[in-house]
């Protein structure tokens, strides 16, 4: 059987045509998103296979050293409600969250000795529909990859100590709380 | 805010929602045996009790509706022209 033929795609290459012309349509984009869900939840089932536990570890880490990367460049402040306006634009629309508290609570953030916590409710979340492609559970590994990219991100900010827990987890948005701590560097 | 609301005639009573909600939205009606919203204002709308629901009796109102872009699109396509 012959190899496929791919014909729409022959014409001139001239260098200057980058990074004006990325090639491809909208369609080509969408193959491409679920091609690198598919990859990304295959490698994280497989990461969990080896290294069990760890896993969570290594993608934690993977995260982290994004989400400092990410920050560099951003403003640094002492402010949190600064910081994670900065955050949510280093994030981008991809994952978007907002303060989140119950009714009953007067403030979104609560300070108790020298920690400072904050609960962050993510709506759009590629990690989340990464899974959702490929049918893999919510916590597992891949959702570390966030986990770190924000801690990673406040750190770099804020020049602080951070961790984030998950609250819960759901189809349509995911409660975590951030945390910070005051006295530690 | 988020309105939710429940088909009580769709709704089975099996209190998944109440034992799966993180924020305690809902709680069992004992008398009807049916799920009811006591804690509106607390929900953040994860939608985890849609998908837990077997009946698929709830539906929310005015919430932030999270993009689905792992669905293909030739599939709905597809769908469409079945449907």
């Amino acid at each position: 059987m012959d190899m496929r033929e791919i014909t729409d795609t022959i014409g001139t290459f001239k260098p200057e045509l980058i990074p004006k012309e990325t090639g491809g349509n909208l369609d080509d984009y969408e193959d491409a998103l679920h091609v690198l869900m598919k990859f990304m939840g295959s490698m994280s089932s497989a990461l969990e296979q080896v290294s069990g536990r760890g896993a969570n570890a290594i993608v934690y880490q993977a995260g982290k050293r994004m989400g400092h990367e990410s920050a560099k460049m951003m403003e640094k402040t002492d402010d949190l409600e600064k910081a994670l306006f900065e955050m949510g634009e280093v994030l981008g629309h991809e994952f978007y969250y907002v303060k989140w508290k119950p009714a009953a609570q007067d403030s979104y953030v609560i300070q108790k000795d020298n920690e400072v916590t904050v609960k962050l409710l993510f709506m759009d979340c590629v990690v989340r529909q990464t899974l959702r492609r490929t049918g893999l559970p919510q916590k597992g590994p891949l959702c570390y990859l966030l986990y770190g990219y924000m801690v990673g991100a406040v750190e770099e900010v804020m020049d602080l100590k951070a961790k984030v827990d998950i609250d819960h987890v759901g189809p349509n948005a995911c409660l975590k709380t951030l945390t910070i701590k005051w006295s530690a560097k | 805010m988020v309105e939710v609301i429940i088909d009580e005639d769709a709704c089975v009573g099996c209190g998944s929602c109440v034992e799966d909600c993180p924020n305690d939205v809902y709680e069992m009606d004992e008398a009807k045996n049916k799920t009811k919203v006591v804690k509106e204002e607390d929900c953040m709308a994860c939608l985890s009790c849609h998908e837990i629901c077997p009946a698929q009796a709830m539906e929310h109102r005015d919430i932030h509706v999270a993009k689905r872009l792992y669905i293909d699109r030739k599939v709905n396509y597809a769908l469409e022209r079945i449907i």
